[in-house]
């Protein structure tokens, strides 16, 4: 009988505890604009409602498991004896981990709300006490206000992608014979099992010898695109090079296409000739003189001013250096694309702008030259073409213009590309938010122009 | 029909990383390993170096010691090398490198190190007054025998930290998890901690034992004397049973007869470890061992970066 009660008044104390929390956690989430505010009586699911308003939508669905599993666990053995001690061992240390795990994201979750509510960090001293009290708190004291509550974007963002009219008439019949033939139908991922759209929509034709400038603001699929068209992430695409399909015969083309990547991802304590002249060796055709090397490893070095301290470490060069250190990397193959993720980044503009006449030196030699940077109104005079890129309302990278810099100022009325990237960005972010409006009128554009489909 | 374009095998990217690993040996202070390794080995010799290999106690312990600072020694030479740079690597896998050519590349360079690293313990050991058996058990030179347990051993672990740093993304978890993989083998050696049950069977998976195993053999543990049961004798001669010490007595007739040094061999004897039989079918099954784990690590290893695409930007 004494077992019996000591059971029943621990249960009905953890019934009452979940409840005092619960009841916290409902009235939160009217000031945390939750959609389903039903989930805040849920064990597991409201960790994932709370994460996904506080923009912790991962930490959210990672809490609310481990906590469902403790709960499994606990039904199991209150029910059950394990009787293998081993596996009983075992499970006792999961739960241990689980219920340290569970209790570092709780910490992270309170800390995102006090800063939400714009609390002091002692605050977290009350959660570590019992995290009911400062969840009544929050959720009844009408002084408790959230004073920045992130958009909740994460959890939805690329599940469903806005329609927009002609949009999906962009596509290409046919690949052009020569230059780059970008015809993207779609590039999705799976994120906790939901399919997420990256990009939609894109096609477009850069002729060979062109200096292509891709813009677009924070998250909307700049780098995707890139490692999409040199086909280092695959995609629902079609992708030509001068005639050969990318994907199809990707083990071969990709010694075809440069990558620069935004970091400058070198060997410090190594010399530049040897690090440009290993990059030639592994890049170029086997059975390539050594003479024929060695003269093409010079060749670059000179074009990117990189000659005189060549026998030096790479590690003592400036930043301008191991950038175009990194270039020539890629530049030694002598690509037919050559692509290059924000190339002057950290640059001062006299360094990044002699970094882009280099570029327009390459693409002047007959490659195609497409580059990211954040900066364009500095060196844009430089550039054939300028792709824009835009998030539309589904959160979804979309094509909003491909052509001229002049075709760009006149089509989105701007005379600055940043102006540009500034009117497809989000309200939120302080842009203009005509993302889906230049999207549409784009593709009326394209369509009215020819060579694509409506 | 177009000439299909060929690059560079497997051999000449491995010759080029080869290279590159030597270089950086050079410039990036990766040499500090060695006097680093020399160090250790000083101070563990230092401490437990006088009895090992003449008794069976100051073997088992100066062994043990020896298989540690091989271990550490193994896995400081490449725990960060590859998770260091594996943005490096990404990007030139991208390029074209094959990661089975890189880990070849690793390999190659880490032999070197670890050859290196052997010739030095065992220098230091020789300068410290340790008695390196003068008669081998595989080959006739115990110097040799000894040199190749302790480069497999350190060999094999360099390779496990190889493939540690081939699967986490950065130095700090590989930091972290060197310590635990450490404690693992000391704790898993079968040497000073009672192993029973599951746990018994975990020592196989450890490079300790079989390290262990292959230098006790080498230095004939079973034909050595034990101590540890005279010592413990003359703890406790004083013993009075109806006002006489038989104990006492028996120890000192003993000594004066000159049967101590037959009593401390018979225990030895009698104390002996089928594992450390000294004969070279159970030596060269040990260094079979090691080499069978460090394939293990190294195909682990090629198979991890084989995922290194999938790396989050």
């Amino acid at each position: 009988m004494a077992v019996f009660q000591t059971y029943l008044s621990s249960q009905l104390r953890s019934i009452f505890l979940w409840a005092l929390f619960s009841i916290g956690l409902w009235k939160l989430s009217e000031k945390l604009n939750w959609k389903h505010r039903w989930m805040a009586w849920v064990p597991g699911l409201r960790y994932m409602a709370l994460g996904n308003s506080l923009d912790m939508a991962r930490e959210g669905i990672v809490c609310g498991v481990v906590e469902i599993l403790i709960d499994i666990f606990y039904l199991v053995t209150s029910n059950y004896t394990i009787q293998n001690e081993n596996l009983s061992v075992a499970l006792d240390l999961a739960v241990l981990i689980l219920i340290v795990m569970l209790y570092v994201y709780r910490i992270r979750f309170f800390i995102r709300l006090i800063r939400v509510f714009g609390l002091k960090t002692r605050w977290i001293l009350l959660w570590l006490i019992a995290e009911w009290i400062p969840v009544l708190i929050l959720g009844f004291g009408k002084q408790y206000q959230p004073k920045d509550l992130p958009i909740q974007e994460e959890w939805v963002a690329g599940t469903s992608p806005a329609e927009i009219a002609g949009a999906e008439g962009v596509h290409s019949l046919t690949a052009s014979e020569t230059g780059l033939s970008v015809d993207l139908y779609e590039r999705t991922a799976k994120d906790f099992l939901k399919k997420r759209y990256l990009l939609k929509d894109i096609s477009l034709d850069i002729p060979n010898g062109s200096l292509v400038m891709l813009l677009g603001g924070s998250g909307s699929g700049k780098t995707t695109l890139v490692n999409a068209i040199i086909g280092y992430e695959k995609a629902k695409a079609r992708m030509t090079l001068n005639g050969a399909d990318i994907y199809r015969d990707y083990k071969r083309m990709k010694y075809r296409i440069g990558f620069v990547p935004q970091k400058n991802l070198i060997r410090g304590n190594d010399t530049v000739i040897r690090t440009v002249d290993d990059a030639a060796l592994l890049r170029l055709p086997r059975g390539t003189k050594i003479r024929a090397r060695r003269n093409r490893v010079h060749e670059v070095l000179d074009l990117l001013g990189l000659s005189a301290g060549a026998e030096g470490l790479v590690t003592k060069k400036s930043g301008g250096q191991l950038r175009r250190i990194s270039i020539a990397m890629e530049l030694v193959s002598d690509p037919e694309l050559f692509v290059l993720d924000e190339p002057d980044s950290g640059l001062d503009g006299v360094i990044a702008r002699e970094i882009f006449t280099k570029l327009r030196e390459i693409a002047d030699e007959g490659k195609i030259v497409i580059v990211i940077t954040h900066t364009p109104d500095r060196v844009i005079d430089l550039f054939d073409k300028v792709i824009v890129l835009a998030r539309d309302s589904g959160r979804v990278g979309r094509l909003a213009f491909y052509g001229s810099p002049q075709e760009a100022r006149e089509f989105f009325g701007k005379d600055s590309m940043e102006g540009i990237v500034m009117s497809v960005n989000r309200k939120e972010e302080g842009g203009d938010g005509l993302a889906d409006h230049f999207i549409a009128s784009y593709a009326a554009l394209a369509a009215s122009e020819g060579g694509v489909t409506a | 029909m177009t000439k299909r374009i060929r690059h560079n095998g497997g051999l000449t990217q491995s010759r080029i990383y080869l290279g590159k690993f030597l270089r950086m040996f050079v410039f990036q202070n990766d040499w500090k390993v060695l006097p680093l390794g020399a160090l250790i080995a000083a101070l563990v010799t230092f401490v437990v170096g006088t009895n090992i290999f003449k008794t069976q106690e100051g073997t088992q312990m100066g062994v043990f010691a020896l298989v540690c600072v091989s271990i550490w020694n193994g896995f400081f030479n490449s725990i960060q090398s590859v998770c260091r740079e594996r943005e490096i690597i990404k990007r030139e896998h991208r390029s074209g490198l094959q990661m089975g050519a890189y880990i070849f590349a690793q390999m190659i360079y880490q032999l070197l190190l670890c050859v290196a690293q052997t010739a030095i313990t065992l220098a230091v050991c020789s300068v410290a007054g340790v008695t390196i058996p003068a008669e081998g058990v595989v080959t006739s030179w115990g110097m040799l025998d000894t040199g190749i347990t302790i480069f497999l051993i350190t060999y094999t672990a360099d390779m496990m930290a190889l493939m540690v740093s081939s699967i986490v993304r950065n130095t700090t978890t590989a930091m972290t998890a060197m310590p635990f993989l450490l404690i693992f083998q000391l704790i898993f050696s079968g040497s000073f901690f009672h192993l029973s049950g599951f746990a018994d069977k975990v020592k196989y998976l450890t490079i300790s034992y079989w390290g262990m195993n292959s230098l006790c053999s080498i230095g004939r543990y079973n034909e050595q004397p034990m101590v540890a049961l005279w010592n413990m004798l003359v703890k406790f001669e004083n013993i009075d049973i109806e006002g006489y010490t038989p104990l006492k007595d028996l120890l000192v007739e003993m000594e004066k007869n000159g049967y101590r040094d037959d009593f401390l061999l018979w225990a030895g004897q009698q104390n002996g470890i089928p594992e450390y039989a000294a004969e070279a079918g159970n030596v060269i099954f040990n260094w079979i061992m090691l080499a069978a784990l460090l394939i293990v690590f190294v195909i682990v290893s090629v198979v991890a970066l084989e995922f290194i695409d999938r790396d989050k930007r």
